[in-house]
């Protein structure tokens, strides 16, 4: 079943950033055995030195490339970003990433805000990545973003859903889709994702830092396919005491 | 002189000649003069000044 983000119909929920990939010459096979549409990359300058491969000379034609700011540290320079990206690529997905905290790497959310307004502006679809802020959520809605991309814990601390109580709130609240990003570190985190109602969840650490990274990325895409199934089907609440799920078995005792 | 991604490089008249001269790869890459995009039609044509910061970026892995 197809779903809508970005002006797009996609089928698949799970997006993948290349980044710490031991090589790109995987991505293919990863891509087809996922099923994966999404891809994130980044920019950066080139060094005539150390002759790399092209990333994408193995991005498959019909995945979407999402191009995000990383480096940048104020919504100017995200805004340059998103321009040289769209040139190089012809694609107007950005991924917003405005970071100053080196620590944790949290985003800058009032850079991002600007750079969203600014974008948008200028036609692009933009997913801004944030720490989960109802507020700010609505102010990108408002703004104009494609999605919203808040965090579940810091970029790859791989610590899973921390904070479902700020999650939450924005799935509910808003009406663009939500990204879950970052900090997935195991399938079970993305199936949680996925079972509070985000629309689509980004891994990339677990991934790529794992011995075969196209196995760990086919676990993390059944995981998110089994999450966003529950979710469908509707979970239960939780109870205090016991309900038996067998037909209690009442002929044992008559005697007493 | 000009500035190449952040070293100083002998003065060139066009873009074209300046990444030539370096030895970079030209497919796929993008070209900033003083943080401005240039479209790769004008690299042959557009004039470069000596003390031009010129950036010459591409696509990495990146989440």
């Amino acid at each position: 079943m197809t779903y809508q983000i970005g002006g797009r119909d996609l089928k698949s929920r799970f997006f993948i950033g290349s980044g710490k990939l031991p090589s790109y010459a995987i991505i293919p096979e990863m891509v087809e055995k996922t099923g994966i549409e999404v891809i994130t990359v980044a920019v950066r300058r080139i060094n005539p030195e150390t002759r790399h491969e092209n990333i994408m000379d193995y991005i498959p034609g019909h995945c979407v490339i999402m191009v995000n700011t990383s480096g940048a540290r104020n919504a100017g320079e995200a805004v340059r970003i998103a321009r040289i990206g769209r040139e190089l690529t012809g694609s107007d997905w950005i991924k917003i990433e405005v970071e100053t905290d080196a620590k944790y790497l949290l985003p800058d959310n009032e850079e991002t805000l600007k750079a969203t307004e600014i974008l948008v502006g200028e036609g692009f679809m933009v997913f801004p990545y944030i720490s989960p802020d109802l507020v700010m959520a609505k102010k990108l809605a408002k703004a104009g973003a494609a999605a919203v991309m808040p965090l579940a814990a810091p970029i790859g601390t791989n610590k899973g859903i921390t904070c479902a109580a700020l999650l939450k709130p924005i799935i509910n609240e808003i009406d663009i889709p939500v990204i879950i990003d970052a900090g997935i570190g195991r399938p079970s985190h993305a199936a949680e994702a996925m079972e509070l109602g985000a629309d689509a969840v980004l891994a990339n650490t677990a991934i790529a830092t794992a011995p075969n990274p196209v196995t760990m990325a086919i676990a993390m895409a059944k995981a998110v396919e089994a999450g966003r199934m529950a979710f469908e089907m509707g979970l239960l609440a939780e109870k205090e005491f016991a309900d038996a799920s067998s037909p209690l078995t009442g002929f044992l005792r008559r005697a007493e | 002189m000009i500035k190449l991604n952040g070293t100083e490089k002998p003065y060139c008249e066009t873009i074209d000649k300046l990444l030539s001269e370096n030895h970079y790869e030209t497919k796929k890459i993008a070209v900033l003069v003083n943080g401005e995009i240039v479209k790769k039609e004008h690299w042959p044509v557009f004039a470069l000044k000596p003390g031009d910061e010129v950036d010459a970026v591409t696509f990495v892995g990146g989440g």
